[in-house]
């Protein structure tokens, strides 16, 4: 009996063992497979996939319960041969999403079963991540609240300094009633002569009047005040220098151009063709953001100054798909120089090579857009009277030159020489 | 008494005065004081005008159905598979490969390409890796925009490797997009397209 008993206790332990060992072991296995995963996943699938949202494919999340893993695995490494084969789902997803997958003919199966473990976690993890996300927006609220609370604790400081001045300068004035009292019946005839103090103002007032000297003084001295104010006012007529409108979305540069580092070129690209910069119209802004929609900000919903990027073009982040109804947005202009003046972005960027900077002042630092050049015609004309020009490797100057010499030397040139018979020179 | 009263609201005022002064940092959402406005807006539209003189109120009109606009070279591949490896067989660079291109080249693809395929091409450009945005309002982090492969080491999303993409494929692929890249035609002329794919021949050797 003992020996029996001794026996099991042993095979018991020995299981035991064996069962907690391989426990650890998958566990330790598992953590591996969401690890290398991760790693796989943000290699091969973010390009075209997100976890929790429609993307050029389908959401990732929940993926292995729409398909058995043998599935995934053939469609993987070649999507397209399961279509041609006809297989059903393959079929069907294919005209949902009207593109071909990629194919990973070089994705071992464990890879692929790894990178299928990292979506079931991450899957799995989602209503975390909206919280974490909707904690994020609460927090940016807060920092909001704080600018606000800190504008409102200022006010009520200035309130409560113009109080304490009001209070010291009642006593003073009381202290000096008193002194008044004492002297009063020193002067009683004073006071008898001049009645109440209002109409002692009007009488000192009427005596400093009659001083023609003192209101020719006090004329000339208003007078000058307000001719300096007028004359500094007058010259800043019709110029907007610092003029900031709110814009109909929150576009911020200092975003865009500081951070993200995309130059100037990659939205207003008619700067260095044109006489326009332009505004690039939504589809550019799309480049982006038909991937970026900033949702971890704001609880796993799109950002809403992104989201009138979609409006505006009608764009159905769900579907991906445009739909034809899109409205322009009404963006407010800063710089405006009037149309009378001729001004070419690209004879400046291009041509002579100036920075957008130099006139547009640090956008890729502004939150929002100012005007930071004052555009007139001053300004124009100290920048042209210092600049050098660079005549290197430029057409026009060469030609400029090559007549030049051709005078020197006494031979014939004709207007059609110097561009005379452009079509631009005579119907501009 | 009068006197107080004055007083009092000479301090509220000099107040108020001096607690707007400290708010405002000199921007203004007015354009202030202007004459004769009428000389600064052109009497024709500008393209990104509004202009009654169309039922959808833009200036910028899309040129009709089957007409082709002067100058502009028209791309005669389709935007799907066939048509890209059609365009990767039949269309050759038709400029010339020299030193002026490629610098040409290289100064469109550093401000079209660079944010997100990075300085060399390697996928890691500025949008792709971590980055704080400090503002007023304080600072947060960016989300990263998803790496495309690199022209050297990586893998086309259409098959084969990036390094042996062809004239015609790299072109196709700029002019239409393709996965999360969109369409640059709009922002790249057929030429500045061309002197790209130059260039990005350069990046497939790194």
């Amino acid at each position: 009996m003992r020996n029996i008993s001794s026996f099991f206790r042993s095979v018991v332990k020995a299981l035991a063992f064996i069962t907690v060992f391989s426990l650890g072991v998958t566990t330790f296995a598992q953590a591996q497979d969401v690890k290398a995963g991760e790693a796989l996943f943000k290699a091969n699938c973010t390009t075209c996939h997100k976890l929790n949202a429609r993307l050029v494919g389908p959401a990732l999340a929940g993926v292995n319960d729409r398909h058995d893993a043998e599935w995934l695995h053939k469609w993987i490494k070649n999507s397209q041969a399961m279509v041609q084969a006809g297989d059903e789902k393959a079929v069907a997803l294919f005209n949902e999403y009207k593109s071909v997958m990629t194919p990973f003919p070089t994705l071992k199966d464990d890879d692929i079963t790894n990178i299928l473990a990292y979506i079931k976690a991450e899957g799995d993890k989602k209503p975390d991540a909206a919280a974490g996300g909707a904690g994020g927006a609460t927090g940016a609220a807060a920092a909001n609240d704080n600018v606000s609370s800190f504008m409102l604790v200022g006010l009520i400081v200035v309130i409560a300094l113009a109080f304490l001045v009001i209070v010291v300068l009642n006593r003073v004035i009381r202290t000096l009633e008193k002194v008044i009292l004492k002297n009063k019946d020193l002067k009683v005839d004073d006071e008898e002569e001049d009645g109440k103090p209002g109409k002692d103002y009007a009488g000192r007032l009427k005596k400093l009047a009659k001083n023609k000297k003192l209101v020719f003084f006090a004329v000339l001295m208003v007078g000058g005040l307000l001719t300096s104010l007028g004359w500094k006012d007058l010259w800043n007529v019709g110029v907007h220098t610092n003029y900031q409108p709110v814009q109909p979305i929150k576009f911020s540069h200092q975003l865009h151009a500081g951070v993200n580092q995309i130059e100037c070129q990659y939205c207003h690209s008619g700067a260095f063709k044109s006489k326009n910069a332009s505004i690039p119209s939504a589809n550019i802004c799309m480049n982006c953001h038909k991937g970026v929609t900033g949702s971890e900000q704001y609880g796993g919903e799109t950002s809403p100054e992104i989201a009138k990027i979609y409006r505006a073009l009608d764009w159905d982040p769900k579907t991906q798909a445009y739909g034809n109804n899109p409205k322009p947005i009404e963006w407010v202009r800063i710089h405006n120089l009037p149309d009378f003046a001729y001004f070419n972005h690209s004879q400046h960027v291009s041509v002579a090579g100036v920075k957008c900077q130099t006139c547009h002042g640090p956008v890729e630092t502004m939150e929002t857009v100012y005007q930071y050049s004052p555009l007139t015609m001053k300004w124009c004309v100290n920048c042209h009277q210092v600049t050098e020009v660079n005549h290197k490797d430029n057409a026009y100057y060469d030609q400029l030159i090559a007549a030049h010499d051709k005078l020197k030397k006494g031979e014939k040139v004709t207007a059609a020489m110097l561009g005379g018979l452009e079509c631009g020179k005579c119907h501009y | 008494m009068s006197k107080i009263r004055l007083l009092g609201t000479l301090c509220t005022a000099v107040a108020f005065v001096a607690m707007a002064a400290s708010c405002g940092d000199n921007k203004t959402e007015s354009t202030g004081w202007e004459y004769a406005r009428n000389m600064y807006d052109p009497i024709g539209f500008n393209p990104d005008q509004p202009n009654p003189n169309f039922k959808n109120g833009l200036t910028a009109q899309v040129p009709p159905e089957h007409t082709t606009p002067v100058g502009f070279v028209r791309f005669e591949y389709a935007n799907t598979l066939e048509g890209y490896e059609k365009a990767g067989v039949e269309l050759k660079n038709p400029l010339i490969r020299n030193a002026q291109h490629l610098e040409q080249g290289a100064k469109l693809f550093k401000a079209f390409c660079f944010p997100c395929h990075g300085p060399e091409g390697k996928g890691n450009g500025p949008i792709t890796q971590d980055r704080t945005l400090t503002t007023s309002k304080g600072s947060r982090k960016l989300e990263n925009f998803p790496p495309p492969p690199s022209y050297s080491t990586g893998n086309s999303s259409r098959g084969g490797a990036m390094k042996d993409l062809t004239d015609g494929k790299i072109y196709h692929t700029i002019t239409y997009g393709v996965g999360l890249m969109g369409s640059h035609a709009s922002q790249l002329s057929p030429e500045e397209r061309w002197k790209v794919v130059m260039y990005v021949h350069e990046l497939q050797k790194k």
